[in-house]
């Protein structure tokens, strides 16, 4: 495993000037890592990656990508820089075609190589390709995802960070999303994943964060968080129980 | 001398008391309730000619003149102009916060061509005359006629004022509170923002069509072009300046712009040669015009202001981007 | 009837429906109802004339008219540049004022309040620069040509709406065909995620101010053509195009500009049944109606 690729230090950040919800994280992921990031409702985490691709304002602290300082650099230059981000809600465009989603994703290239992109990317997603003329506002949740998902590795980024990716999901296509990150992660790009699916998250990660009120309360490898018995009970508690709790 | 001078000054400050009227009307819709009205004018107009119709003696050639006492105008100024902002606001008020400023828009130009139109009912483009004004039987003393109207602008101001404070520390007015500072909140409890906008919006309606009636009675005489857009810019600097959500400084701040109003105007009238004067006229409204959007970006809570609706209406909805 | 009204409709109609367009652009990227893109519209056919005037006195063979049209050379040129010249001035409007307001996220309301102050403060300055007379941009007399079907038309009237439809047209490929239109429609639906989706939200705000403006100048050029130039141009527009971008569903290029057709042959329509003053009436009647019906309109979506 080489040298961080992402970090923070004292990160605070929060939607309003006086009321950070994010309280100085330091932070880092090594290149290669799949980092699962746990932890309650309402702990921050979205606040959290939220500020790290630059959608909520920093208050202080700093964040660097491939050791350059990108603390208030605009949202897309970040993803010039290298940093894709799939939010956890409204992750694709609803008014326009997934051909359309797609092309936004690869305007950054070169006009020659967007066709082959773009089909790369649905050698990948089969289901995409099938009618790239429908709307992404018509599409069922775990097609959406996948649309998400396309739309940010079509950025071909070395770090990826997403917002719940499995939320809502059945089991079936929750345990494909997974499969699908592992892949993913495998050929190459670093991932941070922000999960309330605590045991298939910790299956596929290499490290786990665990935050709680905007703090890093705990931070290991998976094994030793699942079987840690204290930080299961208070921290996880809740990520358990809503994975039990019926839909 | 000195009595000319003490004649002209009621003169002049019950004429910004008629816009201060009009301000603490806007107040009501803008200051307490963030509605946006851009069409102060037709309502206004509305009231001044209603008011005028219901008081003037009857008339061969166009409708009415039903020779009532002025206060029955006023009290049906107040009644039509509030019913149409209550027409206006019902339609729009449900729907994305412009779409009342465009409505409010439209009507200004629609009460301006009816003024211009309605020749029967209006009198057309030379409006109404012989409006009958408070305190006709002093007229021949200038000094004491003035004097008993600015008494009753006062009077109407002061207990517009009052009634206006002890609103806003009414239930009434805290539910309309509630609402502009958080809206789901308010739902939440039980309370139908929408119609508690819309009684605001009214409200504020019936407020300017009573100035509207109390400026037509006191110069005697009404026209469509007294009820021009620029009135409704006049009306806005007013509030802006003084600082919305505050009655006092809506008050003060239609006395400190109609003062700099009338000055610039004197100055413009006995400096600038005749030929250019309609040019100057336009820089003077530039002025304005730059004034107010000086104000929003630097001192958004006027001169006088404590609150502004500017931070409180924040949550409701921003703005696309972030730089 | 005389259906004479149908082309003078459509002839309004154009004008309405390029300005409308516009303000649908601003309006849903913007996301406010800019009051002040009247006062584009009046400062594009000023700016044209002032740049005609100029390029007439540099180049008299300019002005000659080109037959069959009314005017000459100088024209075509100086819309060319007021084109530019009015987009540099929505950008520096934008700079000056809306950006701050933006930066600070303020409420829709306050933007659209702005918007007001600097309506006044763009039309007030055209009276004191060019004073409330009439201006032409030319004072070549035309002939209305027989179309057929009782219809009539002059030259100058059918290149304005062959102007019109070429430029709705691009605009509408722009929107659908190329990056920059996909952005803008990503940047309408979703400022964040465009954000992150690699989009400069920054340059597409400036993209669609320049595009509202240009399509803005061409529409008062059209204006003051087709009657006369005046300062209140735009002011006059207003009510109309706010219908038009209404009616035709905020968002949509040819919604608005449909709308705006619609709106110009009600208007004509409304002259022969009920009178030309009440003209400016119609926008009204047709706005209170889409607001009570279908407040998104025909092609807009649903909220
Ligand atoms: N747009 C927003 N504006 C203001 N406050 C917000 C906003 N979004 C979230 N918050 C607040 O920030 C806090 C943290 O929320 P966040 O969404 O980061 O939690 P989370 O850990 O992602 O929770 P979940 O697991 O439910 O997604 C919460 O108290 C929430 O109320
Ligand atoms: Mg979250």
């Amino acid at each position: 495993m080489t040298g961080s690729i992402l970090s923070t230090s004292g990160l605070v950040a929060g939607y309003e000037p006086d009321l950070p919800i994010v309280h100085g994280i330091d932070f880092s992921v090594a290149s290669g890592e799949l980092v699962v990031l746990l932890g309650p409702n309402g702990a921050g985490k979205s606040t959290f990656v939220k500020a790290i691709a630059g959608l909520v304002p920093i208050h202080a602290g700093t964040m660097l990508l491939n050791g350059r300082d990108i603390t208030h650099v605009a949202p897309h230059r970040k993803v010039a820089e290298g940093l894709a981000f799939v939010p956890q809600t409204e992750n694709v465009f609803a008014t326009m075609t997934i051909l359309e989603n797609l092309q936004i994703a690869v305007a950054h290239l070169a006009k020659a190589k967007r066709a082959a992109a773009i089909e790369a990317l649905f050698a990948r997603f089969p289901d995409l390709a099938a009618r790239p003329s429908r709307l992404a506002g018509a599409l069922s949740g775990g097609q959406r995802q996948m649309l998400a998902v396309a739309r940010a590795l079509a950025l071909d980024p070395p770090v990826i960070i997403l917002d719940e990716p499995s939320a809502g999901l059945s089991p079936k296509i929750v345990s494909e999303v997974f499969e699908m990150l592992k892949a993913i992660n495998a050929s190459g790009v670093t991932v941070l994943l922000v999960e309330q699916n605590v045991k298939a998250a910790l299956a596929i990660a290499s490290r786990a964060v665990i935050l709680a009120e905007g703090r890093i309360a705990h931070e290991g490898l998976p094994q030793d968080l699942a079987s840690d018995p204290l930080v299961g009970k208070i921290y996880l508690g809740t990520a358990h129980d809503h994975q039990k709790a019926p839909a | 001398m000195t009595l000319d001078i003490l004649a002209y000054a009621a003169f002049f400050l019950s004429m910004a008391l008629t816009y201060a009227i009009i301000c603490l009307g806007l107040n009501v819709q803008w200051g307490m309730t963030g509605l946006f009205n851009v069409g102060i004018a037709a309502f206004v107009a509305v009231g001044a000619y209603t008011s005028a119709l219901l008081t003037t003696p009857p008339s061969p050639d166009r409708f009415g003149g039903f020779d009532l006492p002025i206060f029955v105008g006023w009290l049906g100024a107040a009644i039509t102009s509030g019913l149409l902002s209550w027409a206006v606001g019902a339609l729009t008020i449900r729907l994305r916060s412009d779409y009342l400023a465009i409505a409010t828009f439209g009507i200004a130009v629609t009460v301006q061509l009816c003024m211009l139109n309605l020749q029967p009912i209006t009198g057309g483009a030379f409006g109404i005359g012989f409006i009958p004004r408070p305190f006709a039987g002093l007229q021949e003393n200038a000094l004491l006629f003035s004097l008993a109207n600015f008494g009753v602008m006062a009077l109407v101001v002061l207990a517009l004022y009052l009634g206006l404070e002890h609103l806003a520390k009414s239930p009434w007015g805290r539910v309309l509170r509630a609402i502009r500072e958080d809206e789901m909140a308010a739902q939440a409890l039980g309370k139908r923002p929408i119609r508690f906008r819309l009684q605001a919006f009214s409200l504020g309606g019936a407020i300017m069509g009573l100035a509207g009636a109390a400026q037509a009675h006191f110069i005697g005489f009404i026209a469509p072009d007294n009820y021009m857009p620029i009135l409704t810019f006049q009306v806005w600097a007013m509030l802006i300046v003084g600082g919305s959500g505050n009655n006092r400084g809506a008050i003060a701040g239609a006395v400190l712009v109609w003062g700099l109003w009338a000055l610039s105007a004197a100055a413009v009238s006995s400096f600038v040669p005749a030929e250019q004067q309609a040019r100057a006229a336009s820089l003077q409204i530039v002025a304005i015009g730059v004034g107010l959007c000086l104000m929003l970006l630097w001192r958004p809570r006027g001169l006088f202001g404590e609150v502004s609706p500017l931070t409180r209406l924040k949550s409701l909805r921003r703005a696309p981007s972030k730089e | 009837m005389n259906p004479q009204f149908i082309m003078d409709g459509l002839i309004a109609g154009a004008i309405i429906g390029l300005g409308a367009v516009g303000v649908t652009l601003t309006y849903s990227i913007l996301r406010f109802s800019n009051f002040a893109h009247g006062e584009l519209l009046s400062w594009g056919a000023y700016l044209a004339l002032a740049v005609a005037g100029a390029l007439g006195t540099l180049s008299a063979g300019l002005t000659k008219p080109i037959a069959p049209f009314s005017f000459g050379w100088a024209l075509p040129l100086a819309a060319v540049i007021a084109i530019g010249l009015t987009g540099l001035l929505a950008l520096a409007v934008d700079a000056l004022l809306f950006s701050s307001f933006r930066r600070r996220g303020s409420a829709i309301i306050i933007m659209v309040m702005a918007s007001f102050g600097a309506s006044l403060a763009l039309r007030s300055l055209l009276e004191f620069l060019f004073t409330s007379r009439p201006a032409y941009f030319t004072k070549a007399l035309q002939i209305a040509m027989k179309l057929g079907g009782g219809l009539r038309a002059t030259p100058d009237q059918l290149l304005m709406l062959g102007v019109t439809l070429v430029s709705v047209v691009t605009v509408h490929l722009l929107m659908t065909r190329t990056d920059i239109g996909r952005a803008m429609r990503a940047v309408s639906e979703n400022p964040a995620l465009a954000s992150i989706a690699g989009i400069d939200v920054r340059r597409v705000i400036r993209t669609t101010w320049f595009l509202g403006a240009a399509l803005a100048c061409v529409a008062g050029i059209m204006s003051g053509l087709l009657i006369q130039i005046r300062p209140y141009i735009g002011h006059d527009l207003l009510l109309p195009l706010f219908a038009a971008a209404i009616l035709g569903g905020i968002g949509s290029v040819p919604g608005a500009m449909l709308a705006g057709l619609i709106i110009g042959l009600c208007e004509a329509l409304a002259v022969q049944a009920v009178g030309a003053e009440w003209r400016a009436a119609v926008s009204f009647v047709i706005l209170i109606a889409v607001l009570l019906v279908r407040p998104r309109g025909l092609f807009g979506k649903a909220s």
